[in-house]
């Protein structure tokens, strides 16, 4: 369950985030998940209902996006998507396989009032 | 009232405090020579073993740390001791992963000039650890295979993540339905530069292999970085 530490992460960028702007509530918080990470979105939602429970938080929405694993190969440089985490260019079969998307875990935005 | 409502862009990393934390841990291990690794493993896969069977090796060359990381007890950390080796307990207290501010605070109780290899085990668990960098120089997964070949493919974030992979308990192959080529093939599909080492804690076979690659790890961090 590193669901609630992560989501210490997000009310650290909210309050600081918060702080800075008037807000009177949160109504929606919106989370980048890449697949190659281990956040889970339902314990994130858990979480999130935890901590969100007597603040500017509370009964706001949390909207979580699942990001898929891109892999750029490093031969060819070829742009795929790396499903089954099989991590092997389907043009030139190199192993070289650099990520460059799938590993965010990211707070994209709030919608506040 | 619709008016009000409005979106503040933040593009925040989650991890951002452990991240920076892990960059001064890691700073900390460059200015000591010393090679930190992050040791993560199932509970029961043999982390403790293979420490116990690697440190007598180990030291005989090397100043050797190892920090524990545990939920409640001070089992593990215990075991270590009796090798005369300091060493560190963290409890979690219920934490399922050891984060990069837990280590920060028991790094100024060691003697650095003492120490090339400084090892964290991990609390045993495939999951969590693997999104949390503690400073260290690279991930080692211990797995056992009795927990079976399909393991690699259930938790690939982990090897992905990891420069090496140490399949304990190889004494026990005969005893289960294990396919030892899946797993492998598993494990370089995810990850093909990972190195691989089968090894038996029990009876000592294929130790050496993995005690020498660690040995020369230690050597060339300690070339690249100096």
């Amino acid at each position: 369950m590193h669901e609630m530490s992560l989501m210490g992460g997000v009310f650290e960028v909210i309050e600081q985030t918060v702080s800075q702007h008037k807000v009177k509530r949160v109504l929606q918080v919106k989370l980048k998940v890449g697949a190659l990470t281990n956040a889970e979105p339902d314990a994130l939602q858990m979480a999130f209902e935890a901590y969100g429970k007597d603040t500017i938080c509370e009964g706001a929405e949390l909207l979580v996006e699942r990001i898929d694993v891109l892999g750029r190969c490093q031969n060819c440089h070829y742009e795929f998507n790396v499903t089954g985490m099989f991590f092997l260019c389907p043009k030139c079969q190199d192993i070289n396989i650099e990520v460059i998307q799938g590993e965010e875990l990211l707070l994209e935005s709030l919608e506040v009032e | 009232m619709e008016a009000t409502r409005r979106e503040i862009e933040v593009m925040a990393n989650l991890l951002n405090s452990n991240d920076t934390q892990a960059e001064i841990n890691r700073a900390h291990f460059r200015k000591n020579n010393c090679l930190a690794i992050n040791m993560i493993g199932s509970p029961g896969a043999g982390k403790t073993s293979l420490l116990e069977k690697s440190l007598p090796l180990l030291t005989r060359s090397l100043g050797v740390g190892v920090i524990e990381g545990d939920i409640f007890t001070s089992k593990d950390a215990d075991r270590i001791a009796i090798h005369q080796i300091p060493v560190i307990q963290i409890n979690t207290g219920g934490g399922c992963h050891l984060d990069s501010k837990m280590v920060s605070k028991v790094l100024p109780d060691f003697d650095w000039n003492a120490i090339d290899l400084m090892i964290i085990e991990n609390v045993g668990n495939l999951v969590c650890p693997a999104d949390f960098d503690l400073g260290e120089a690279f991930k080692v997964i211990v797995l056992s295979i009795v927990e079976g070949d399909d393991k690699p493919s259930k938790y690939p974030v982990i090897f992905r993540n990891a420069k090496a992979v140490v399949l304990n308990k190889m004494d026990l192959e005969k005893l289960t339905d294990v396919n030892m080529e899946t797993m492998k093939q598993d494990i370089l599909a995810i990850n093909p530069h990972i190195r691989i080492f089968e090894v038996s804690c029990r009876n000592g076979n294929g130790l050496n292999e993995w005690i020498s690659w660690l040995s020369q790890e230690v050597i060339e961090h300690r070339e690249h970085e100096g």
